[in-house]
């Protein structure tokens, strides 16, 4: 008798810690409905961008899913979201019958540089370590959350790139623009500048075995600053224009797009960044090579 | 926080500091006891020991931990600092440097009232539903940060109850834990050899905002058929129960979780785009049903085992993926191999869909001659094969002058799921091994071990994953306090994951040396080993962690005061 009042006396302690006689209030959840996503708009009105580098490489499995996964952010935030795809680490090495080998050294040396992801499919957001986060790589559950805070930012400076491209010599000549629009008190600032190309078809290592016309996009083709950034020395004051210009010449392999059928499988990615123990970025911005 | 770290400190290093004038008299008991480790990298970009920042730059890596324990006047207390220097324990690929007090608590018993806070490791039943610990091979540390308060009424009937956080490296997770559990003891009559311990235990986890903010946004990514309404708090509850009748012993846990937010990385979705992907946050409820029947007597030792897995992950936050933010432990069902062939492909426990047996018989046929059969299969609930091992072993004895064991283990492995290796087939090992210890007098010994792992091949002849492996150890302790080991690993038929020439592509044999030395003194123990480790991938439910080769030197140290 007296083990059941004990037995007793345990259950309704645990009734009363664990009572779940209130019903909880739910979140309200608003699945995507299709409306289209922001449009694109001048550096006058432009708001906070949000940079998502994601780590990829073909010989990984789950990437694809990685890749799908910002499809669909891009669908929903449009140019408010810029895309990277830098194809580093174990599974970025070409398979024998790879037409093209992803890799280049800025992707490698960034791969360090971010963290080091701990797993496949990872990507860093505005290379923001996030309050409860021990690394800047995050797991594919976490990214829309992240874009949603960072776009709920004001913009601390605003970009502008000016691309122009010549089609015989394939020079590329990029003018930036650097609006800050409150005072950047920070000791390094710096200017990131990546050329990215979308559309290219090559081999895939999918859940479903192989793709061989595997779409490739925001694939990180090279940096016209150093992987590190270029510091920016000019004082970052509302009402000083900063204006920076890079040339690049690009290889013949790279598809630069058909002017005459506007198609742009070329882009300029510019982000203004921290260079302190932060990595922070503060603005991205994405363009296409051939307006 | 850094703030409360330093007046922990403080206040723990006067109560540790203080006493120690006064130990004589008072009667205090200090213990403790250091682990350092200290690896340097040898880039071997041939077997992919590279790129990584300690192979690229650092060159240097260290984790150590020292722990102090205190107990007087009623009260025990511990302190453990962690030291993180460019180590690649918490990330395989990254350089993780950090520093600070990884562990504290007090512990006091006021009559049979007890309670502890602090940094704390406990478990429910066998840990289904909760369970706090640490293993440092994998950096899991994922302690209760809070409150326990424990009854005991009388001898055989004690209550518990905890509140607190998930410890998250020198930082803590949002998500609040909760749990209490009932725990009594029956034993039979005098003379009878029959125990009863029935048990009881829940456990309930509540969502913090920013988790939850950050939960719906994803969830706001997907389509209508997708997406649901996530729930704030789960609970977690268990039934269990050990009875001990004679040479049987009989476990048997039943346990159910409520609906949670989790994240299945097997299930597929189709995104706003079109595009079909593997991976998505699902609610479900859960449950896991978990039993074990043991005989022993006679020299006849029996072991049957038996596990049913249905969607029952539970983590502080469903964001957290591999070893993070894991707050209870799946046992698992198959045998825990020692030798290095033997032990090379494990597999992962399946946290959303696992039927799982094991039986396990030793006999000693004599003083000097037993046998031991294991046997395991894991499907998933759709039945299809998982894992399968036999594993055999006959050991021959002469008390204390030699030692042989040997036997065959036959393993069937799913690289599919186990490595997430798509249309991948099942990996067929057999793989037959003998050990041989010879002791001389004053504390000498001799030991040799060689095992041969036979693997299949495709259509085309090239053989699964790594291939066949040819593995030899030779173990000399010259002296009581001194061991030295050699081993190599061989790769004597590359398989289509071997290193490859650069120029030609052709499929390389290559060796993995390793080489000892282990000194112990009294209670201190120093190691020094050249190694040269294979690469591996470990996928939990497609999400893949590489443990990358190591090429290097690696010290150990290990002392207990």
């Amino acid at each position: 008798m007296k083990i059941i009042n004990y037995l007793l006396f345990g259950l309704l302690a645990g009734l009363a810690l664990f009572s779940n006689a209130c019903e909880e209030i739910p979140p309200v959840i608003n699945p995507f409905t299709g409306e289209p996503p922001d449009t694109v708009v001048d550096v006058e009105n432009q708001q906070r961008q949000v940079l998502i580098e994601e780590f990829t490489g073909v010989r990984c499995v789950q990437c694809p899913a990685g890749s799908a996964e910002i499809a669909t952010l891009l669908a929903i935030h449009g140019e408010r979201l810029v895309a990277v795809s830098i194809h580093a680490g174990d599974f970025v090495y070409p398979f024998p019958t790879s037409q093209y080998n992803f890799q280049t050294q800025e992707g490698d040396d960034l791969y360090n540089f971010l963290d080091s992801p701990n797993s496949f499919p990872s990507a860093v957001i505005d290379r923001k370590l996030f309050e409860g986060e021990n690394d800047l790589p995050l797991g594919r559950n976490q990214w829309a959350g992240f874009i949603e805070q960072e776009k709920a930012i004001d913009p601390l400076i605003k970009i502008a790139v000016q691309p122009t491209f010549n089609e015989t010599t394939r020079k590329l000549d990029v003018e930036l623009k650097l609006y800050p629009q409150e005072i950047i008190s920070e000791p390094d600032v710096r200017l990131s500048v990546m050329l990215t190309e979308s559309n290219i078809v090559d081999i895939q290592d999918t859940p479903d075995g192989k793709v061989t016309d595997y779409k490739h996009k925001h694939v990180l083709r090279h940096m016209l600053t150093s992987y590190l950034g270029d510091a920016i020395s000019e004082s970052l004051a509302p009402g000083n224009v900063i204006t920076k210009n890079y040339s690049f010449t690009l290889p013949e392999s790279w598809n630069a797009g058909e002017p005459s059928l506007q198609e742009n499988e070329m882009h300029v990615v510019a982000f203004v960044h921290l260079g302190t123990t932060s990595k922070e970025v503060l603005q991205a911005i994405e363009v296409p090579m051939i307006k | 926080m850094k703030f409360l770290h330093i007046c922990i400190t403080c206040w723990l290093a006067f109560w540790l500091v203080a006493p120690l004038s006064a130990q004589e008299g008072s009667g205090g008991r200090l213990s403790g006891n250091l682990e350092a480790n200290g690896n340097f990298f040898l880039r071997d970009t041939l077997i992919g020991a590279a790129k990584t920042p300690q192979y690229d730059r650092q060159i240097f890596g260290s984790e150590s931990w020292l722990n102090l324990n205190y107990s007087n006047w009623g009260f025990d207390f511990a302190l453990r600092f962690d030291v993180f220097n460019n180590s690649n324990l918490l990330n395989p690929q990254g350089s993780y440097t950090a520093l600070g007090i990884g562990r504290w608590y007090v512990h006091k018993t006021v009559d049979n009232f007890d309670f502890s806070v602090g940094y704390l490791y406990d478990q429910i039943g066998s840990g289904i539903i909760f369970r706090s610990y640490e293993q440092r091979a994998l950096l899991i540390d994922n302690a209760l940060v809070g409150l326990r308060v424990g009854y005991n009424f009388g001898d055989n009937l004690r209550v518990k109850a905890f509140s607190g956080l998930q410890k998250q490296q020198f930082d803590l997770y949002k998500s609040v834990i909760a749990g209490a559990s009932i725990d009594y003891f029956l034993v039979g009559k005098e003379g009878s050899q029959f125990t009863l311990a029935p048990g009881a235990g829940i456990v309930r986890r509540t969502l913090d905002d920013a988790t939850m903010n950050n939960l719906v946004a994803t969830i706001n990514t997907y389509l209508a058929d997708d997406a649901f309404v996530p729930t704030y708090t789960a609970y977690a509850m268990s039934l269990y129960n050990t009875l001990t009748w004679g040479p049987f012993t009989w476990y048997a846990e039943g346990a159910y979780k409520t609906r949670d937010n989790m994240s299945n990385p097997l299930v597929d979705r189709v995104t706003i785009t079109g595009d079909t992907i593997v991976g998505k946050l699902v609610q479900s409820p859960g449950s896991v049903f978990y039993s074990s029947l043991s005989f022993a007597k006679s020299g006849l030792g029996i072991t049957l085992e038996g596990k049913r897995t249905k969607n029952f992950s539970f983590r502080t936050r469903p964001q957290e993926e591999l070893n993070r933010g894991l707050m209870n432990f799946l046992p698992p069902m198959t045998r825990v191999n020692t030798y290095r062939l033997t032990a090379r492909y494990m597999p992962a426990t399946q946290e959303f869909g696992e039927l799982a047996f094991q039986v396990d018989a030793r006999y000693a046929i004599n003083k000097h001659t037993s046998v031991n059969v294991n046997f395991s299969n894991i499907t998933d609930l759709d039945g299809n094969q998982l894992y399968r091992e036999i594993y055999t072993e006959l050991l021959l004895k002469k008390t204390r002058k030699w030692q042989f064991t040997g036997g065959v283990q036959f393993q069937n492995y799913n690289q599919e799921v186990y490595f997430f290796k798509p249309h991948e087939p099942i990996l067929e090992n057999i793989t037959p091994y003998f050990d041989f210890l010879y002791r001389f007098p004053k504390r000498r010994a001799v030991r040799l071990e060689a095992q041969y792992m036979l693997t299949g091949q495709d259509a085309k002849g090239i053989g699964y994953d790594y291939g066949d492996w040819l593995f030899g150890l030779l173990e000399i302790s010259p002296a009581a306090k001194w061991t030295i080991t050699l081993s190599d690993m061989y790769n004597i038929g590359p398989g289509k994951n071997s290193p490859s020439d650069a120029n030609t592509g052709e499929k390389l044999s290559v060796h993995f040396p390793r080489f000892d030395v282990f000194y112990t003194h009294g209670a201190n123990r120093f190691s020094l080993s050249y190694v040269k480790q294979v690469e591996g991938v470990v996928c939990t439910g497609g999400v893949c962690r590489i443990e990358p080769a190591f090429s290097g030197v690696k010290f150990s140290v290990n002392s207990s005061f």
